[in-house]
């Protein structure tokens, strides 16, 4: 084979490799850890009664995070009367700068969604969500009926299985499963030895 | 084969000439055009990374985007190898399929990087448009095939990367593959055309040249009767010039012979006389010298004027040149500063001339030579003689003299035309005029102060050896 030829080949299985890596990058989800099954106590989000109430946990700066707030925006669509709707950002404790970012913004601007700041990630770590996007719903009488993420991919906005879990659940059909894998930036420091 | 079957298969083999040319051409400013589009698409990618996703985080604690290095480093790789081949081998083939598939890995990693945006999948359609500016269908192939499998293993493993819903319906891939092939087609006939537009180009720019070019030998054939035309009119001019001259000449010359036959008689009379007394006078001595010198010159100026003036008819024979050399040199008057060489080979076939008339021309030519340096100077006049069998005769008179300068040279062999005190103008033209009789041709060279050379050209003809 010719050098060029082979240089094409390389370079086409250079770059395919380099695209395969990209898809699975873009696949993999979050860290999850088991959520609370009951609304948390220690809580003090307003709960409305007979409503179930769904709560996102997000990142003010993940990039990822602007789809699942899109995704969030395009499921209040639908159910926007029949769920108490939450976002709740992580933020720095005695500051707001860091959480009032263009997702804040778009958040607050979904019709039915309450936007509240989670210092040091306080409410997070209650609820059991390491992962910006996670979404919790609990149901009227505070049991949790669904965890995990709205967008099939990092980033990546589209339908996607939590989505369509949460809209069986709200509009009365049984989901075929309580949870969806999660892509988001982490809500937890990294530690000292250092987390992957 | 016809002139008319020639001229098309000269337009023929010119149009595919011409085809190529286009299609080369074409391939070069696409080429160009996708070299600029990788690099724009690279920094496009980059910018997005920077400005979308610039950091990922942990908590509060940020660390640089995996998208930032996959559009720097991915990206880079991708446009890489299509850059490198578009500016070094932008005619290729191969060229053209690395930039297809680049393109088709470009639209999936700026889909990836703007978070799958519908719109941003609009840029495979658009590439594919792009790729169609090459004017290759079979380009459309691999570009094809690498979205389709693309689209296929990604349906499978992750649909709503591709569908947008997670349980698509299993025709949803025909579904997309259908658009793709429907934009395909088009293409594929815009390339078709475009082909055969350049095709018709090429055919009517070759026709159009070989229309040029008969327009071209046409107007050269009329320039060149033309010139033809206007040459055989200044033949005619100067034959009608120079039989007026000749009838003078004849006229003048048989007027004067016999007065200077009497003139030539009486002195010769008188100076035996004067000798016969033994009282002779130094004066009258002198002036009957003066006469006497005078007397030989109007010899030779009538001799010249009636040679020029004779058509006296070729009588050919064998003659040998080298003998007939010698026999010049006799005859030409000798000058002790001035060496005559002959340079006539020995063996050199011998050929069918008229001895006298071709004598003239060698006794003018050496004389001519001989008086070619100035009082004091020597030199050397040599004759030289080449040819035979096929080979036409070359016989040169050289001489390392004054020479002949420029202004004078193109009207040396005109009659009338000196630049000696002394001299008729006519020695050259009646050379001219003997060499022309014989079918031959004089040429002259000189430079100035080193030389003349006259080449006197005879044409081949069977010859007699040399004894």
């Amino acid at each position: 084979m010719k050098p060029l030829g082979m240089a094409a080949l390389l370079w086409l299985f250079g770059v395919g490799s380099g695209m395969v890596y990209v898809s699975k990058y873009k696949a993999t989800p979050g860290e999850t850890v088991e959520p609370s099954a009951t609304w948390p106590a220690e809580v003090t989000l307003e709960r409305r009664p007979g409503l179930p109430t769904l709560v996102m946990l997000a990142h003010p700066k993940c990039p990822c995070t602007r789809a699942s707030i899109a995704e969030l925006a395009r499921l209040m669509e639908r159910i926007r009367n029949r769920v108490n709707a939450k976002v709740v950002f992580l933020s720095t404790r005695g500051g707001a700068e860091f959480s009032r970012t263009d997702l804040w913004s778009s958040a607050a601007r979904i019709p039915g969604v309450e936007v509240t700041s989670d210092p040091e990630g306080a409410v997070a770590g209650r609820f059991g969500a390491v992962t910006s996007g996670e979404v919790l719903v609990y149901d009227a009488s505070g049991r949790l009926a669904f965890h995990g993420g709205i967008t099939p991919a990092r980033g990546h906005e589209g339908e996607s299985a939590g989505r369509i879990r949460i809209l069986d659940l709200i509009e009365g059909r049984t989901p075929d499963r309580a949870d969806a894998p999660v892509f988001g930036c982490s809500l937890r420091e990294p530690s000292p030895e250092g987390r992957k | 084969m016809t002139d008319e079957t020639n001229a098309s298969a000269r337009i023929a083999a010119r149009s595919d000439v011409v085809f190529a040319e286009l299609r080369d051409r074409n391939y070069r400013a696409t080429s160009r055009m996708f070299a600029v589009l990788m690099v724009l698409q690279w920094l496009f990618a980059i910018g997005i990374a920077l400005v979308w996703s610039p950091y990922a985080w942990e908590g509060k604690v940020r660390t640089i985007h995996a998208h930032v290095y996959l559009a720097v480093l991915l990206g880079g790789g991708i446009s890489s190898l299509p850059l490198l081949l578009t500016l070094l081998r932008p005619t290729d083939a191969l060229t053209r399929h690395v930039v297809a598939v680049a393109q088709v890995f470009w639209s999936a990693l700026l889909i990836h990087l703007s978070g799958g945006r519908i719109e941003t999948h609009f840029h495979v359609f658009v590439s594919l448009a792009f790729l169609a500016f090459y004017r290759d269908y079979r380009i459309l192939i691999p570009a094809t095939l690498a979205v389709a499998g693309d689209h296929f293993v990604r349906g499978i493993l992750w649909p709503e990367s591709v569908y947008g819903i997670t349980n698509p319906e299993w025709w949803r891939f025909f579904e997309h593959a259908f658009w793709v092939a429907f934009e395909d087609v088009i293409l594929v006939f815009s390339c078709l055309r475009g082909v055969s537009e350049m095709r018709g180009i090429a055919a009517r720019q070759a026709e159009a040249e070989e229309a040029s070019r008969s327009e071209s030998e046409k107007s050269l054939a009329l320039a060149a009767a033309l010139d033809d035309l206007r040459r055989s009119h200044e033949a005619l001019t100067r034959s009608e010039r120079l039989a007026a001259i000749g009838q003078l000449a004849a006229s003048v010359g048989h007027e004067l012979r016999n007065p200077l036959t009497a003139v030539r008689n009486a002195h010769g009379y008188i100076a035996k006389r004067l000798t016969a007394d033994g009282k002779e006078d130094v004066r009258i001595r002198q002036f009957l010298d003066i006469m006497d010198r005078e007397i030989r010159a109007c010899g030779r100026i009538i001799s010249d004027l009636l040679d020029f003036a004779r058509d006296k008819p070729l009588e050919v024979r064998p003659c040998p040149l080298r003998a007939l050399v010698d026999e010049v040199f006799e005859l030409v008057p000798s000058r002790e500063s001035v060496e005559l060489v002959n340079g006539v080979p020995e063996d050199l076939p011998v050929p069918n001339i008229d001895k006298e008339q071709f004598r003239q021309v060698l006794v003018n030519l050496v004389q001519n030579g001989s008086e070619a340096f100035g009082d004091g100077k020597s030199g050397t006049v040599e004759v030289r003689a080449e040819g035979g069998g096929s080979s036409p005769w070359r016989i040169a008179v050289v001489d390392d003299g004054a020479g002949i300068s420029p202004e004078a040279l193109p009207k040396i062999f005109q009659p009338l035309f000196t630049t000696k005190l002394r001299g008729t103008g006519l020695g050259l033209a009646v050379v001219q005029g003997l060499v022309q009789k014989h079918g031959g041709a004089i040429d002259v060279s000189s430079q100035t102060g080193r030389g003349t050379t006259f080449t006197v050209e005879l044409p081949a003809e069977p010859a007699v050896v040399a004894a």
